[in-house]
């Protein structure tokens, strides 16, 4: 269907009612009943890589009463198969369409939102084309797997006014202690403080193993270099030392991004940085050991693995005072899933809104260049570059294969 | 530098394939971190990894030493990489490093390369063109706007929308597509050059790119882009 011709949902679901079937029943959940919205007002969602995290986010849609879960996509058809299994067993029916490409998923004019849980190299590709098909995205951190991602995404979110959350529930949810203390002014202004987050992905060469029958490989390496297939290669476990696509460069910055997204996330919340970025990336050497300090515009210092610190260590200002503010938390009920479908709702931005995700997940990405060149970096925020640095700036993206781009 | 153990990993850059203990190219890394501030040491690295890319060595020993020369190629690399962009195997990281190398003898490469290449592998070139803001390919992506292959004509789109000159986005104003995907990439891209324009200053070109885009023919998502556009352009609140 063209573009311009797209209906209303509530008219693509009269029309599509109309060509399949006449319902001898109208049942009480389609009516809307006991709380439950009727069907043509709840949010129509798919979702995208219903691996690992996109298995618990699909359990916590699917378990939203204002969410009608209509299609699922996975490259795996095992994976695919069961999901679909599990949304035709909640609506009792078997109405949810199962996709290996998810061009086709938002290519449906019925689908309001659409999370997307996919490895990291996959996420900037997914969430643009999500905005421009007119979604709504509630995306798995960490968000982006290079630097010039981040923009876009932010860009085509704002483009389009999409709703676009990221998906790191501890920001709020696990450091709930020290953001309340600087929040409140407990501590008084703020010097630094400390993430301890590791390790650094690393280059995979591991030997080709037959492709599963039932996988769709071509498309789960997308826009990464081709290689051939290993199990360990693509696994979605969360560790980062070699048995999981987490361990490797061409899809995820390793500890440094997955679990950086969110210590970051909660050190940049609690320090009231979310909406800025680095000037400075300052590389350390102690005994023989790297470290560095992200120096924020203000002076404030967001040290990473700084030798003898505790994860989110403060250091304050002695004498200086910090007024308290009310701590920002998430909208509607049901943490950062109900967060994100009440702004899809309002269309207020949500608590993990995409530009706050981009500036966590770049603090990750600048570390991993300054260690990977081992010195320290100037950051231009408005340029989105390393000034007057050449050799930097060659780490701010990598060519997407062919034909994948942005 | 060690020279006895990087000539160690140039040799086992001759047998290296997938499964490989990559730690026997481990010394290649530390070269490229050690010849930093050696500008003869880094030209030698650099020659001896291109040379490679025309030896018999495997896919994935050339998919390492492109790596390599993402991080320290220069116009003297471009050559080798150059040869290998219509090879379907390789052209993929070709690009990955001519894509990086900031030296302008990387880009006029690929706007050379492009008309002998079809299908994927011209996709391919057309969106590391994009990234790297090539305003010189801006005629080369106009006309391909109209190129019978959808996939082309989407890249050609996506990439005028990333340069966003004004050439950029008098292209996209002059193409009269109908199919349905390279419309989207033509109305993203004229949006995103439409954004660009504004923030330069030219409120009127800009103005020009969202009405068209404010029908009530377009989808509401789009509409609302252009509505928010044009009130941008008044100046007023979005």
């Amino acid at each position: 269907m063209g573009s311009h011709l797209r209906p209303t949902r509530r008219q693509f679901l009269q029309t599509a009612g109309a060509a399949v079937a006449v319902p001898y029943v109208i049942t009480s959940s389609a009516l809307g009943q006991n709380g439950v919205p009727p069907a043509s007002d709840r949010i129509v969602m798919g979702g995208i890589g219903i691996g690992n995290m996109g298995n618990g986010d699909q359990d916590a849609f699917l378990s939203r009463p204002d969410v009608q879960y209509v299609a699922v996509c996975d490259v795996r058809a095992g994976v695919r198969e069961a999901a679909k299994g599990k949304v035709d067993k909640r609506y009792n029916n078997t109405d949810c369409q199962a996709y290996n490409d998810f061009r086709e998923l938002l290519s449906r004019p019925d689908i309001d939102a659409v999370h997307v849980a996919t490895p990291d190299h996959w996420h900037a590709i997914m969430v643009i084309e999500a905005c421009r098909q007119g979604k709504d995205v509630y995306c798995q951190k960490p968000e982006t797997r290079t630097l010039r991602e981040g923009p876009l995404m932010v860009e085509a979110a704002r483009r389009y006014a999409r709703v676009v959350s990221g998906g790191s529930q501890r920001v709020l949810d696990d450091y709930r202690g020290i953001v309340d203390k600087c929040w409140g002014g407990v501590l008084g202004a703020i010097k630094s403080i400390n993430v301890n987050v590791g390790p650094l992905s690393q280059p995979c060469n591991l030997p080709a193993e037959p492709v599963p029958p039932d996988m769709d490989w071509d498309m789960w390496l997308g826009p990464a270099p081709w290689a051939p297939y290993n199990s360990k290669r693509c696994d979605g476990n969360y560790g980062t030392s070699g048995n999981s696509w987490r361990s490797y460069v061409d899809y995820s910055g390793g500890g440094m991004t997955d679990w950086g997204a969110h210590h970051f996330g909660g050190a940049t919340f609690a320090v009231d940085v979310r909406e800025q970025q680095p000037e400075e990336v300052i590389y350390h050497e102690h005994q023989g050991q790297p470290y560095l300090s992200f120096r924020y515009p203000d002076g404030l210092l967001i040290h990473h693995n700084r030798p003898h610190s505790e994860n989110l260590a403060v250091e304050v200002l002695p004498g200086e005072e910090r007024p308290a503010k009310p701590v920002p938390s998430y909208k509607g009920t049901g943490g950062i899933y109900g967060d994100f479908l009440e702004c899809v709702k309002t269309r207020e931005r949500p608590f993990r809104d995409i530009e706050l995700a981009v500036n966590t997940v770049m603090i990750s990405h600048l570390g991993i260049i300054a260690y990977t060149l081992q010195r320290s970096l100037k950051w231009d925020a408005s340029k989105q570059e390393f000034p007057d640095d050449a050799e930097a700036n060659r780490f701010l993206d990598r060519a997407r294969r062919e034909p994948w781009q942005l | 530098m060690n020279l006895d153990t990087l000539d160690q990993a140039f040799e086992a850059l001759k047998t290296y394939d997938w499964g490989a203990d990559g730690s026997a190219l481990q010394p290649l890394d530390e070269a490229v971190v050690a010849t930093r501030a050696d500008a003869a040491a880094r030209q030698a690295l650099e020659k001896r990894l291109a040379e490679t890319l025309t030896t018999g060595i495997s896919r994935d020993a050339k998919d390492v030493v492109c790596r390599l020369l993402m991080v320290i190629g220069t116009a003297a690399s471009v050559p080798a990489l150059a040869s290998l962009l219509a090879d379907a195997e390789l052209a993929h990281m070709a690009r990955y490093a001519l894509e990086r190398i900031p030296a302008p003898e990387a880009a006029a490469a690929m706007r050379a390369a492009l008309p002998q290449l079809s299908g994927l592998l011209r996709v391919g070139v057309i969106g590391s063109l994009g990234v790297r803001r090539d305003v010189e390919s801006v005629p080369a992506l106009a006309a391909l706007l109209d190129d019978p292959d959808p996939a082309v004509a989407c890249a050609a789109a996506v990439a005028l929308g990333a340069i966003r000159t004004p050439d950029a986005a008098a292209a996209l104003a002059g193409s009269s597509v109908s199919h349905a995907e390279v419309r989207r990439a033509t109305t993203d891209a004229s949006l995103a050059c439409a954004e660009s324009l504004l923030a330069g200053g030219q409120r009127a070109e800009a103005l020009a790119i969202y009405r068209r885009f404010a029908g009530e023919d377009q989808p509401k998502h789009v509409k609302l882009a252009a509505t928010r556009g044009i009130l941008a352009c008044a100046g007023q609140s979005q």
